[in-house]
This record gives C-alpha cells, sequence and structure tokens, in this order.
C-alpha cells in the first residue's frame, strides 16, 4: 500500500470541536459501515461540507474502501466535497449559537460581504456556509474563520479579520 | 428434486428452482445479449440488453436478476425487445466517444460486437460528445472513460473477486464516472493490487495494458469465471 492515502486522524486537529463530534458520532454508531451516511451528514453540518482529511478519517475508522465513500458522498446532492472560496467563513447556527444571535451575525456577514450563506464572492476569496451545529456550544455564539474556532464572537470583530485575511 | 414448469419461446422447460431466466436461456442456448452479467460475479441489472417479456408482468423484465418462477411464459425474441435492444445498444455507442478505428479493442471488443449483433449501421440519437479522462497513471494499465459503458464488471470483480475495492461509481447520470480510490488517479491508488482482472472483465477497450496497441487486445473474461469456481473448489 502506498503511503499518504488513508490518512487519519493525524492530520486532524484533536482540540477541533467538529472532529470531537465526528468521533462521537463514530463510536456511539459503533463504527459500523452501515452509519457511514449518518455520520457523513454528522460531519457535513459540522463543517458545511465535507474536507478530504474528514472523509479520510471517516473512511479509515469504519474500514471502508475509499471508493465506496466517496461513491455514497457523490451520489446525494445534499453532501458537497467544496468549500467554496479561498477563505471560509462559518457561521454555527446550532440552537445555543442562535439564541446568542447567530442570525444577526450572519446577516450582518452576508450584508458587509454581499453574498447569501452558502456562495463565494465574485473574486473567489471568500465563502460563507453555515453549520447545524459545530459541538462547541459552550462558545456560542461560534464561528469558524478557515480552520480556526473563534469563541462567542460579535458581528464587528469577525467582519475586521475577514477584511484582513481577504485584503 | 422439484422442478419448475417454464415456457420460453414457446417451448417447454423444466428448470431447476432459485435460476435466472438467463442461466436458463444460455444452458438452453436461447440467446440474449448482455453487457453487465459476467458469470461468476453478482447480477447487478445494469446495462437492460437483457431484458424478456413475461406474460401477466407489465413491464419487461432484466433475465439476469429475475428468477425463474413455475409457470412463467417467457418470451425472449418479439419485435419490441429486438428493437429495444437495438436502441439499447445504439444509446451505449451515443453516450461517450467511441471510435473503434482507433480502439486496441478494434476486432476484440463485445460492444462492436453487439453493434454487428443487433444490426446497428447507424445510429439515430445526438452523440453527446462527454469529455472524458484517460487515466495512464497506471504503470502498465491504461483507464480510458471515453470507452466506458458503465457496466460496472470491473467494480464488481475488484470488490468480490480480489477484494480491494480499488473501483467504484461516482455522481449521477451525465457525469457517472467509475473511480479509483476517493478519485484518486489509479497509479496513486492505495487499494489497487494491480491483478489485472478489471482488465480482463471490461467488455470494450477502457480499460487496457499499456504494452498493446493497435488492435492486439485479447481479453478474458471467462478467466474470471473459471476463477471464482476454482476458488469455492477448495483443492
Ligand atoms: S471500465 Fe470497462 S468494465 Fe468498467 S464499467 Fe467501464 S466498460 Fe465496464
Ligand atoms: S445483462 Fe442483464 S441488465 Fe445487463
Amino acid at each position: 500500500m502506498k503511503p499518504g492515502l488513508l490518512t487519519t486522524s493525524a492530520e486532524l486537529s484533536k482540540t477541533d470541536p467538529r472532529v470531537k463530534l465526528i468521533a462521537a458520532k463514530i463510536k456511539k454508531e459503533n463504527a459500523r459501515p452501515e452509519a457511514l451516511i449518518e455520520i457523513l451528514h454528522t460531519a457535513q453540518n459540522a463543517y458545511g461540507y465535507l474536507p478530504m482529511n474528514v472523509l479520510s478519517y471517516i473512511t479509515h475508522s469504519l474500514h471502508l474502501p475509499p471508493s465506496r465513500v466517496y461513491a455514497a458522498v457523490t451520489f446525494y446532492h445534499f453532501f458537497s466535497l467544496k468549500s467554496k472560496g479561498e477563505h471560509t467563513c462559518l457561521v454555527c447556527t446550532g440552537t445555543a449559537c442562535y439564541v446568542k444571535g447567530a442570525q444577526a451575525i450572519l446577516h450582518e456577514l452576508e450584508k458587509q460581504f454581499g453574498i447569501k450563506a452558502g456562495h463565494v464572492t465574485a473574486d473567489q476569496k471568500l465563502g460563507i456556509q453555515v453549520a447545524r451545529c459545530v459541538g462547541a456550544c459552550g462558545l456560542a455564539p461560534v464561528v469558524v474563520l478557515d480552520d480556526v474556532v473563534e469563541a462567542k464572537v460579535n458581528a464587528d470583530q469577525i467582519i475586521q479579520e475577514i477584511r484582513a485575511k481577504i485584503s | 428434486m422439484t422442478t419448475l414448469d417454464i415456457y420460453i419461446d414457446d417451448k417447454p422447460l423444466k428448470v431447476e428452482p432459485g435460476k435466472t431466466i438467463l442461466e436458463v436461456c444460455r444452458e438452453n442456448d436461447i440467446d440474449i445479449p448482455t453487457m453487465c452479467h459476467l458469470d461468476g460475479l453478482t447480477d447487478v441489472g445494469a446495462c437492460r440488453l437483457c431484458l424478456v417479456e413475461i406474460e401477466g408482468v407489465n413491464k419487461l423484465q432484466s433475465s439476469c436478476t429475475t428468477k425463474v418462477s413455475a409457470n412463467m411464459v417467457i418470451h425472449t425474441q418479439t419485435e419490441r425487445l429486438k428493437r429495444y435492444r437495438r436502441i439499447t445498444t445504439e444509446l451505449f455507442f451515443a453516450e461517450r466517444n467511441h471510435i473503434c478505428a482507433v480502439c486496441v479493442a478494434n476486432g476484440n471488443c463485445e460492444l462492436q460486437q453487439l453493434g454487428y449483433k443487433v444490426g446497428m449501421d447507424h445510429i439515430r440519437y445526438p452523440y453527446l460528445f462527454p469529455s472524458c479522462e484517460v487515466d495512464t497513471s497506471h504503470d502498465y494499465m491504461v483507464m480510458d472513460h471515453n470507452r466506458c459503458i458503465m457496466c460496472t464488471r470491473c467494480v464488481r470483480v475488484c470488490g468480490e473477486v480480489e477484494g480491494a475495492y480499488n473501483w467504484d461509481v461516482m455522481n449521477r447520470g451525465f457525469n457517472v464516472r467509475i473511480i479509483s480510490d476517493f478519485n484518486t488517479p489509479w497509479g496513486e491508488s492505495g487499494t489497487c493490487t494491480s491483478c489485472g482482472k478489471c482488465m480482463h472483465a471490461c467488455p470494450t477497450g477502457a480499460i487496457w495494458p499499456k504494452s498493446l496497441s493497435g488492435e492486439q487486445l485479447h481479453k478474458n473474461p471467462e478467466m474470471i469465471s473459471e476463477l471464482v469456481k476454482k476458488r469455492k473448489m477448495n483443492l
């Protein structure tokens, strides 16, 4: 077997709440291969799409052939393999974040950058996504900028950070 | 042993339960064209060439996936079936970019033979001309998606016989493609054992060995069927 293909969780940050969420889901399902779709749902809800290293991690944990996982992911339109845009801003809209004003933050971001959630700016610099829960409710409201989880955010601060990244 | 009485093309037959219509037809020299069926592999009913008419059943049934049952009256050579077989064949050609004249499988291709068999002298449907990749990354085999008919024989032989599960199918409809691992170039696959079974199972020139040029290709799909039998023998 050639190295590097079946990457394990090594590439994923152990402290990322989204990784923990997926690991917990896999454990709950006893790593049954039949639970693939459920687990993919959890991952997609946490990331807004399915990054390749996350797919590798799931594939490895369930002992499934990579081709089978890729086939399932590309068969259902619900799943997406692409985070569109050079930088991504993922707004968690789970219950806790919602209560703490995630919707207002999202509106403000959409207004500032002129795109709706799920879309990318014309220059491909920024994509805004929503997740149903990234698993960090204690930090609500949460926004994930690229790979960094930002806790208890407010809209102005996030907008400033994004501007710094994309300018 | 119990047997079932069935009729195929008005001929009464006594058959063992559990067999598919296609198996019974093959045993009795009744000719039904097939593409996705390969002896030894699980049937999936993908190509729709083996359709037959069963009296009392409204829809045409694929004979490779339909088991015989008592008093079935089956027709395999009606005008309607012949028309459909030709349409299906034409659609295979219209769907991808099949150019026999420049293909290694020319003269040794199940798809080409099928064209002759159903009397396809031209294609009545617009060609789709999809843009397809040719994956030459493997050390000694090539996967040319232009010539693939999505029969999935390679996928099944790789999983069921070799146990490697290198191949599967991604996307849907117009965009379906055979993939290796995570849509990884074949040569970088972490699961392919380079056994070459998919090359032999493939009915067209989609998978072929690099060492060949024009019209030298001879595939041996029967080898797969033999292999499956031998593996069960436990000598
Ligand atoms: S590559 Fe060959 S065996 Fe595989 S699906 Fe295409 S035509 Fe069938
Ligand atoms: S052989 Fe029966 S559907 Fe292909």
